[in-house]
């Protein structure tokens, strides 16, 4: 069978930053890819060397604007860790406040994305419809739906109003139980379940070679959790770290669920000690010494890691910025290869690259440079919807139900 | 005796400026090129910790490259550090211990000039498509005058 090229991007709608990826396929298989990055490289860390420490802190949460404040806690993670500077305990509990409305945010725009990529717009919809009351929780705290700027050296930038605690809970109450009933309804679907069970699988031998980590490693069984194995804040709430040893598209899906419902009972137990926990939310730090410094949070996509090396002015001589999707993307060499094209996409989509919308940017050539009209977005909807039809024949009716019960 | 006794007690005569965290169990150490492989390997597959990422840094008399491997069972993370010159800058390549290597080595190349010895794929990766910068271009470099002194 003759062997043809699809290259997707640079533009592409499945990624925050401007990526190309070039997919050899046989028929209708994909037997190789190969990526490409850069064009969105925009410098972060030579000019984080110009700014002070304080600006720094800003910079990175310009990263990304979805998971806004792991880059930032990353970053002062690193500063602290120069000089080993403790923040106070209500500075702790606000910072892993922000931390999981970010981490549920992040998960419900993932899943309804992912739903909307594979023709099922129904999760589409409902998970955004309960992403909505998240964001305003945020900006009960923060004034910000995003970009929350909450973070500074030695605690926080704004003290939590207590007043909120009972405007918080019956939102939370909502979207709790809905998630319950979203991950029923994941588990019970027959649809969802075809498209995603077994398509894409990273085994863990393969998630370990290439490092990969947050959701994407703990889909594949490797149990790894920065927020428990390397805590900085986070020693103060209890939760269970989930891990699914499959390391499919489903389990991927399947994890990010019961992160978010992991994550309302971290946001609980905050509340809760927010009437008990007074005093100050910051640390006085007056100056930075010369050294080194590793800080490190939990994304929801992943481990984001920030090094800092100060000469003991007021600013770094080293930064260096590492956001989970540079260990994740190349996982897409293991997970891709083998299955038919119409899965690809929600497997370059499973370990959440944030998302650009619009299936303009996908241009398919021939070897010879000619246009072909292909559409992934469309083939994979209509794969949908064809197992959809599939399990209607064989599914029986309402009415041949009601005799059969009779 | 636990594990980082044990690989720090392995590699004794070959590790130099030892600095320990220990309130926030950070270990950074020194390690000549030709020893980077083992040490690497060992910290991979014996002790099984995870590559997070490198950094790599011009200092006044060279360039350096800190590799930060991540030990999740104990939330270690342990950075040895491999200095090469500044005017044929090259280091041993470990994407034969893991392919999560294979990204930051090009990233290195590509900002800092750093050479892998081994690579697989010594490309550049972020620079690639971007028509201002030639093979030589390594934007993260200083600029130096003739006498070696940053401008």
């Amino acid at each position: 069978m003759s062997k043809c090229r699809i290259p997707l991007g640079p533009f592409h709608p499945l990624l925050e930053e401007a990526e190309f990826f070039d997919i050899k396929v046989e028929g209708e298989t994909v037997v190789d890819i190969e990526m490409e990055t850069g064009w969105m490289h925009r410098g972060h860390e030579k000019i984080s060397e110009t700014r002070s420490f304080t600006q720094s802190i800003y910079l990175v949460e310009r990263i990304c604007g979805i998971c806004s404040t792991s880059h930032p806690f990353a970053c002062v993670n690193a500063i602290e860790d120069i000089d080993n500077i403790q923040i106070p305990e209500r500075a702790k509990y606000i910072r892993v406040l922000v931390g999981e409305v970010e981490r549920i945010h992040s998960h419900l725009l993932w899943l309804g994305l992912a739903g909307h990529f594979i023709g099922y717009d129904t999760l589409w919809m409902w998970a955004w419809k309960y992403r909505e009351p998240i964001l305003k929780i945020a900006e009960m705290i923060s004034g910000n739906r995003n970009h929350y700027g909450m973070m500074r050296v030695g605690g926080v930038g704004k003290d939590f109003d207590n007043e909120l605690i009972p405007k918080i809970h019956p939102i939370l109450d909502a979207v709790e139980k809905k998630m319950v009933m979203l991950s029923k309804a994941a588990k019970d679907d027959p649809v969802l379940k075809s498209r995603l069970k077994n398509v894409g699988i990273l085994t863990k031998e393969d998630a370990r070679d290439y490092c990969a980590n947050g959701p994407t490693a703990r889909a594949s069984g490797l149990d790894m959790d920065v927020r428990r194995d390397d805590p900085t804040a986070y020693e103060v709430v209890d939760f269970n770290v989930i891990t699914l040893p499959n390391g499919d598209v489903y389990d991927k899906l399947v994890v990010r669920v019961l992160e978010i419902i992991e994550s309302v009972k971290i946001i609980r137990q905050c509340l809760d000690a927010f009437s008990k926990v007074d005093g100050p939310v910051k640390t006085e730090v007056k100056e930075i010494p010369p050294g080194e410094g590793c800080g490190r949070y939990e994304a929801p996509r992943g481990e984001v890691f920030h090094y800092m090396r100060s000469d003991g002015t007021n600013r770094p001589i080293r930064h260096k910025v590492r956001a989970p999707s540079f260990s994740n993307i190349p996982t897409y060499k293991a997970s891709c290869v083998g299955i038919p094209l119409a899965d690809a996409l929600i497997t370059l989509a499973a370990v959440d690259p944030c998302y650009c919308c619009t299936e303009r940017s996908i241009r398919t050539v021939d070897t010879n440079n000619n246009k072909i009209d292909t559409d992934l977005l469309n083939i994979s909807r209509d794969k949908t919807q064809k197992i959809r039809k599939d399990f209607l024949k064989k599914a029986k009716t309402p009415v041949e139900r009601i005799f059969e019960k009779s | 005796m636990n594990k980082k006794q044990k690989f720090f007690d392995k590699f004794e005569d070959r590790f130099t400026n030892i600095i320990e965290k220990k309130e926030r169990k950070r270990y950074y150490f020194n390690v000549k090129n030709k020893d980077i492989i083992e040490v690497a390997d060992y910290l991979f597959n014996t002790m099984g910790c995870r590559l997070s990422i490198c950094t790599a840094t011009e200092v006044y008399d060279g360039l350096e490259v800190l590799y930060h491997f991540s030990d999740d069972s104990t939330g270690t993370i342990y950075n040895p550090r491999v200095k090469t010159s500044l005017e044929n800058p090259e280091i041993n390549s470990i994407v034969e211990v893991t392919k999560g290597a294979e990204w930051i080595e090009r990233e290195m190349y590509d900002l800092f000039g750093i050479k892998f010895k081994g690579h697989p794929d010594p490309r550049k990766l972020l620079t690639i498509n971007n028509p201002e910068f030639g093979e030589d271009d390594h934007p993260m470099r200083f600029k130096r005058d003739k006498n070696n002194r940053k401008k």
